[in-house]
C-alpha cells in the first residue's frame, strides 16, 4: 500500500511536482487496501474540498507541504525551533486564509509566499544580540567536522546567514526548493527581472564570503 | 575584467540559459581572461554546493501540531459566493430589513413572549444520527456514526486507540481519507450522496488495516 506521507516532496526545477498530478482536479494515484480505493487529488481540488468544509483534504495538503515548509523556514532561520514554529503559524495562515487563496495562482507559490514572509517577519522580531553575525559562524574546520560535505554545508548555511534576507529568500527558493524563475516571481510577488537580478547578486555575495572564508 | 555583462553570462550558463551567441561569447571571455575562468569556476562551486544541500526530515511531531493548532470548525465556504457587489448588497439590504422587522415587532407587540419570537426566526437545524457502528475489541475500539445534516453526510468518529488512525472512506464512486484520527472528530461527506449505497470504512495503524465497517442511511431519512 501506498504511504501519502511520501508524497510531501519537492518540486523539479520547472516547478513541476516529483510526483506527476494531473491539472484539471481529477484524481489519480489510485491504490487498493481491501475493497477501499483512495485517490489523491491535486492541490486545487484540495483547497476546495477544504473550503467545503472537508478536513481531512486540508490534512492532505498539510502533509503534502509540512517538509518543504519547513525546509524554507529553516534555510532562512537556520534554527530548528523558529522553523517549526513558522511552519505552523504558515498552515494555520493558509486555513484562515484559504478563501482569499486566488485559485489562478499556484497553490504551492501561495503557501511558499506566506512561509517565506513568515520567516522575515520572525527574523525582524528576532533581538539584535541573537541575530547571527558573520564572527558567531564557525567555518574554521574542528575536530568533530571533519567530513569535507559537512564542513561546506556548514559554510553554506552560514555564508546563506550573512546576506539580507531578501536575497536569501531567492537563494532558497532557486538552489533548495528547485522553483523555476516563474514560480519564484510569482512567489515572491516580484517581477521576473528582478527575481533574476536578486539571485545574481545573492550568488555573487556567497562566491565573495565563500572564497574569503576559503571554503571553496 | 569581472563585469556585470560577465557575470550574467556566467549566470544563465549556471541555470542552462544559455542562447549560442552568449555561449559563444561566454566562451571567448573566458578564453581571453584566466580571472574570468576562476570567478566562473568559484560560481560554479558555489551553486553546485548550494544544490548539494539535502532537505531534512520535518520534525515528527510538526504533522499533530499543525493539526492541533487548527480551529475546531472545518473552513468557512468559498468567499468567492460573497465576491459579488450584488450579493453583498443584497445580503446587507435582507440584514437592515430583518433587523427592523424584529425591532418594530419587539416594539409593537411586548406582550408576546421572546420564546415565540426566537422559535420563529430560528428553527434548529436537524441533525439525525442515521447509523452506528461500535468497533469492538482491537487495535481499535470506539464509536463511529453517520449522521445527515440537511443535505450533506457528516461521519462521527469517536475512536480508542493507541496511536492515530488513518480512516479511509469510500461510497458511491467516493473516497477520502482521514490522516491521524487521534480524538473526537466529524467529517463532511460532500460528495456522498448516502441513501442505500454503503459507505466503507477502513481504519489504519502504520499503514496496516486493523478494522473495517460499513454505515448506511436507511431509506425514509
Amino acid at each position: 500500500m501506498r504511504d501519502l506521507t511520501r508524497f510531501s516532496t519537492f518540486r523539479g526545477r520547472q516547478g513541476s511536482r516529483s510526483v506527476s498530478r494531473p491539472s484539471d482536479g481529477s484524481p489519480n494515484q489510485l491504490f487498493s487496501s481491501g475493497a477501499v480505493l483512495v485517490k489523491e487529488y491535486d492541490d486545487g481540488t484540495l483547497v476546495q474540498r477544504s473550503l467545503n468544509g472537508d478536513r481531512a483534504a486540508f490534512e492532505e495538503l498539510v502533509v503534502r507541504y509540512q517538509r518543504p515548509v519547513y525546509n524554507a523556514a529553516l534555510r532562512l532561520l537556520r534554527d530548528p525551533e523558529e522553523a517549526k514554529d513558522v511552519a505552523q503559524t504558515t498552515f494555520l495562515n493558509v486555513f484562515e486564509h484559504l478563501d482569499d487563496y486566488d485559485p489562478s495562482y499556484k497553490f504551492y507559490s501561495w503557501i511558499y509566499r506566506i512561509a517565506v514572509n513568515e520567516s522575515i517577519n520572525t527574523l525582524g522580531r528576532r533581538r539584535p544580540v541573537e541575530e547571527i553575525s558573520g564572527e558567531e559562524i564557525d567555518h574554521t574546520p574542528g575536530p568533530d567536522r571533519h567530513a569535507e560535505s559537512e564542513q561546506t554545508r556548514g559554510a553554506i548555511e552560514g555564508a546563506l546567514m550573512q546576506i539580507t534576507p531578501e536575497l536569501r529568500s531567492v537563494v532558497v527558493l532557486r538552489h533548495l526548493m528547485h522553483l523555476s524563475y516563474e514560480d519564484m516571481a510569482e512567489t515572491l510577488a516580484l517581477p521576473e527581472k528582478t527575481v533574476k537580478s536578486r539571485l545574481y547578486s545573492a550568488r555573487q555575495l556567497l562566491r565573495s564570503i565563500l572564497v574569503h572564508e576559503g571554503a571553496i | 575584467m569581472i563585469d556585470q555583462e560577465l557575470l550574467a553570462l556566467i549566470n544563465a550558463e549556471i541555470d542552462g540559459e544559455l542562447s549560442d551567441r552568449q555561449r559563444a561569447e561566454l566562451s571567448r571571455r573566458l578564453l581571453a581572461d584566466p580571472a574570468s575562468r576562476s570567478v566562473r569556476d568559484e560560481m560554479h562551486r558555489v551553486c553546485q554546493a548550494l544544490d548539494g544541500v539535502a532537505p531534512v526530515e520535518a520534525p515528527p511531531q510538526l504533522h499533530s501540531d499543525i493539526l492541533a493548532a487548527l480551529p475546531q470548525m472545518p473552513v468557512r465556504t468559498s468567499k468567492a459566493r460573497w465576491a459579488m457587489p450584488k450579493w453583498r448588497f443584497a445580503a446587507a439590504l435582507a440584514g437592515v430589513l430583518l433587523t427592523g422587522t424584529i425591532v418594530f415587532r419587539v416594539m409593537d407587540s411586548q406582550e408576546q413572549a421572546a420564546s415565540e419570537m426566537a422559535g420563529t426566526l430560528a428553527a434548529p437545524r436537524a441533525q439525525v444520527e442515521v447509523d452506528v457502528v461500535q468497533l469492538g475489541q482491537g487495535p481499535v475500539s470506539g464509536r463511529v456514526s453517520l449522521i445527515r445534516d440537511g443535505a450533506t453526510l457528516d461521519l462521527s468518529l469517536e475512536l480508542v486507540a493507541s496511536s492515530p488512525v488513518d480512516v479511509m472512506v469510500a461510497g458511491g464512486g467516493h473516497s477520502l481519507r482521514v490522516n491521524g484520527v487521534a480524538g473526537p472528530t466529524k467529517v463532511a461527506l460532500p460528495g456522498f450522496a448516502g441513501g442505500s449505497q454503503p459507505l466503507n470504512l477502513s481504519f489504519l495503524m502504520a499503514g496496516h488495516e486493523v478494522a473495517r465497517a460499513t454505515l448506511s442511511e436507511p431509506a425514509g431519512h
